[in-house]
């Protein structure tokens, strides 16, 4: 009786979200994951000013690629299925083997955020401990330039990155956090948020520092900004006060490269090109986002972070396309196999 | 009035979810994404409730699916089957089921009182158990199972390497490249415990009732009095139960390693407390329910320790709740929420409410829910076939979620037929990534020189290493569980 009910309710259940769903946004993770609580989240927010239900479709697989790619091959084609990706995705699209391609989309709306990192005061900053995977690419880049300072060639920063940094494998989010507050990490990163939750209860017990900040993207001047939040520690910013000149060259090229991607498309959704229903949902953004009740439920749970809702959103993407050179995506890829041990291949149709 | 309806609709459900097999508490908590909405709306307070609720009684509910069909309800439940399923097939169904849910409730009062009441003091505590001593704790669980779940050890061993290596497909932790998928990109993702657990345990157990085409037990034995029965046995093993739901709430404490080991663990202390029994293990000894009873409410309940105070997981289930707390605006993990009385009463009230209240349901119930065990399996065999396969594919819902269930329904006919221990197979699938992606970090972050200089650690090495002796040269086991 009980099953025959559970059934009864299931098929109910399936049949009712997807009659009424009038857009559906597609998320390439799994329940209970980071993306996909963002997206529930806004898109309760977002219901009441676009007037339509809205369905979230699940479509998870490795490195969240699988879903990203089938929307990309099959759905998009559809008026009413939207695309949800996150900043992992933006280093996959770099120097992964994926189908997507953030060209051939019109953006509906993206968040901007800013990723921070924190260290254990009783620990040796030249000498850090920092959880691996793809995820984490930015600040090796990062902690790679503060160690070993400026004028290198790309390999002698691989060899120095070997040398001074314990790279530690087979850590999930939760698991980093843990050590970290432990003290068997020195070094963790979060975004602001998290980092709110997670590194500043640590910070505020004086056992951590705030290290070093990635800054905020500017996609009018295609150049990152100090962030208000924690001034004064942009990756840029220390670089210059420990070594005495700013930072240039291919090495630093690959790191605006890949931090751009991660951070500067941290939460989007894309439409496909000519999506009829595109202006809808982007006028319905722009009003959620004008709503201080909607902003400050949103806030709340996910943090405060910029919206760049349809044109803006387009801009940053082609500003973030600029970053894409030879020199700069070749380095990426020797780092991440070389240093870092990752996978990694060289898109040479991604270089224009 | 309104405290009381969320805690019997949470109660109710999750006795549901618990009661199919193979799905379990983290089943049902994802499914509630649906429906978490409404109590954000209306009282997030009562959606807490409802949460905890759900958790407390989908875990007494998941015994009921490995006494009655011999299928685990949910993979932290493998262990209870192995004598439950047993007893049942004499017709003691009930007498079995009740001893489950009373020690069960027992423990998860116990160990609910102890957690919530407490729950600020155990952060420093915590901070005790790091990464060399999460890594000794999985190689224990491992060499436990190993040795416990069959008298042909030799096999259990081949059984946790082949689980540990389909556990391992999947993305490699160092180069985030793809491993073992033999370029089939829909195991990049690894393959997902729900299909692993029904295929080992679901299909062989339902085929196995339908080929037979009779009933679990024969109607020779009356379930009347088997409720009391169960009651005293319990109080006759309490130490058991006890020792259970100690072990239980222990694991739970440490983040990360979820629940699938600690039953076992648990089991496989009753079986060495217990050397010299009339009725052997796997032949239907009450103790071999009580004691890995005792310890999944006690873990469900110390796993909200970690996830609350950090925000950290204490297991796969304690994710799925953080997610929902936080679609309810609470966030576990940050300060602001230590002032919350409100969260903090509504968690005890929800856990606890629940477990005393799936207790009532279930002792009222189960004698006449036992007699499945007298209905012909080809009756019901089907519909658990339809339930089964229909938990598989909610992963993707496509093709490659049947072929990957259809590809571990034969591996566990298989296991069944060759008697290799299908939950040492089980236990190695869980623990696989845990035990590289531990191992890892240990070799990253630490020395030899530096492991020596932690006691805790050196003390689970030896039991670890005491217990591999203990089960290659003194080893008595006669269990027979396949």
């Amino acid at each position: 009786m009980f099953k025959k009910l559970l059934v009864t309710v299931a098929v109910a259940t399936s049949f009712a979200t997807s009659a009424f769903a009038d857009i559906t946004l597609v998320v390439p993770q799994k329940p209970g994951s980071g993306t996909t609580v963002w997206t529930e989240i806004v898109a309760k927010e977002l219901e009441p000013f676009l007037g339509e239900k809205i369905n979230i479709k699940l479509i998870p697989g490795a490195r969240d690629i699988p879903g990203f790619n089938k929307w990309h091959n099959e759905l998009r084609q559809l008026d009413d299925h939207f695309m949800v990706s996150h900043g992992g995705n933006g280093v996959s699209f770099l120097a992964d083997k994926v189908d997507y391609n953030y060209d051939d989309y019109e953006s509906i709306g993206l968040m901007n955020l800013n990723i921070i990192a924190a260290h254990r005061t009783d620990a040796d900053k030249n000498k850090p401990s920092f959880s691996s995977g793809s995820g984490m690419v930015p600040e090796a880049f990062a902690m790679t330039l503060l160690i070993c300072g400026p004028d290198k060639s790309m390999q002698e920063y691989i060899d120095c990155f070997k040398e001074n940094v314990t790279w530690v494998a087979g850590m999930k989010g939760s698991e980093r956090r843990l050590a970290f507050k432990r003290g068997e990490l020195s070094g963790t990163r979060e975004n602001p948020a998290a980092f709110k939750k997670h590194a500043q209860p640590t910070i505020d017990a004086g056992e951590a520092e705030l290290w070093f900040h990635h800054g905020i993207l500017d996609a009018a001047n295609a150049s990152h900004s100090d962030d208000p939040n924690y001034p004064g520690f942009q990756l840029e910013i220390l670089f210059e006060q420990k070594w005495g000149v700013a930072p240039s060259g291919d090495f630093y090229n690959s790191y605006v490269l890949v931090k751009s991607f991660r951070d500067g498309m941290q939460k989007a959704i894309w439409a496909n090109k000519g999506n009829p229903n595109s202006a809808k949902l982007q006028d319905a953004l722009r009003r959620m986002a004008a709503d201080p009740d909607a902003v400050a439920a949103i806030q709340k749970k996910v943090g405060n972070y910029e919206w760049l809702i349809g044109a803006d959103g387009d801009q940053q993407r082609d500003t973030l396309m600029t970053f894409i050179t030879e020199d700069a995506l070749k380095n990426l890829v020797k780092f991440n196999v070389e240093a870092l041990s990752l996978k990694a291949i060289y898109k040479a149709d991604l270089v224009k | 009035m309104e405290i009381f309806y969320a805690i019997m609709a949470g109660t109710l459900y999750g006795l549901v979810i618990g009661i199919i097999p193979s799905a379990g508490a983290t089943t049902g908590l994802v499914a509630m994404f649906g429906f978490i909405g409404w109590f954000a709306s209306f009282d997030p307070y009562l959606g807490v409730i409802f949460v905890m609720a759900v958790v407390a009684s989908s875990t007494t509910g998941d015994s009921f699916s490995g006494v009655l069909l011999g299928i685990p309800g949910a993979n932290s439940a493998a262990a209870t089957m192995v004598d439950g399923f047993p007893l049942a097939l004499q017709g003691k169904a009930t007498y079995a089921l009740t001893a489950a849910i009373t020690t069960s409730t027992v423990n998860g009062l116990l160990w609910g009182t102890l957690t919530f009441a407490l729950l600020p003091w155990y952060s420093n505590l915590i901070m005790i158990f790091g990464i060399p001593e999460l890594w000794a704790f999985v190689m224990l669980a491992l060499a436990t199972v190993g040795f416990v779940s069959s008298k042909y050890w030799v096999r259990s061993i081949i059984a946790i390497c082949i689980g540990c290596f389909i556990g391992l497909i999947g993305m490699d932790p160092e180069t985030a490249a793809d491993r073992y998928t033999g370029g089939w990109d829909y195991l990049a993702d690894s393959v997902q415990i729900m299909p692993f657990v029904a295929g080992l345990f679901a299909v062989p157990e339902i085929i196995k009732g339908l080929v037979s085409a009779t009933t679990v037990a024969k109607m020779e034995t009356s379930q009347k009095g088997q409720t009391w029965d169960g009651v005293k046995a319990v109080w006759e093993n309490k130490w058991d139960g006890l020792r259970g739901g100690f072990i239980g709430a222990f694991i739970g404490f440490l983040p990360g390693l979820g629940g699938a080991m600690s039953d076992w663990m648990a089991y496989g202390a009753t079986t060495a407390a217990n050397p010299n029994e009339k009725i052997p293990f796997g032949q239907g000894n009450i103790k071999g329910v009580i004691g890995p009873e005792g310890s999944n409410n006690a873990q469900k309940a110390t796993s909200m320790i970690p996830t609350v105070l950090f925000g950290i997981p204490g297991a796969s289930f304690a994710a799925i709740v953080m997610a929902l707390f936080m679609y309810l605006d609470f966030e576990l993990g940050t300060p602001d929420l230590v002032y919350d009385d409100k969260f903090f009463s509504s968690l005890f009230i929800g856990f606890m409410g629940a477990t005393i209240a799936v207790c009532i349901i279930c002792l009222v119930f189960t004698r006449w829910i036992a007699l499945i065990t007298y209905v012909p399996y080809w009756i019901y065999g089907p519909l658990l076939l339809i339930f089964v396969t229909w938990a598989c594919v909610q992963y993707t819902g496509g093709w490659e979620d049947y072929a990957i269930f259809a590809l571990c329904s034969i591996l566990g006919l298989a296991a069944k037929h060759l008697k290799f221990s299908r939950p040492a197979m089980l236990i190695g699938f869980i623990l696989a990534d845990r035990i590289e992606s531990l191992s890892l970090q240990m070799s990253s972050l630490y020395t030899i020189d530096k492991l020596l200089d932690r006691p805790i650690f050196l003390g689970l090495c030896v039991a670890v290493i005491g217990m591999f002796v203990y089960g290659v040269f003194f080893n008595k086991n006669k269990l027979d569980y396949s």
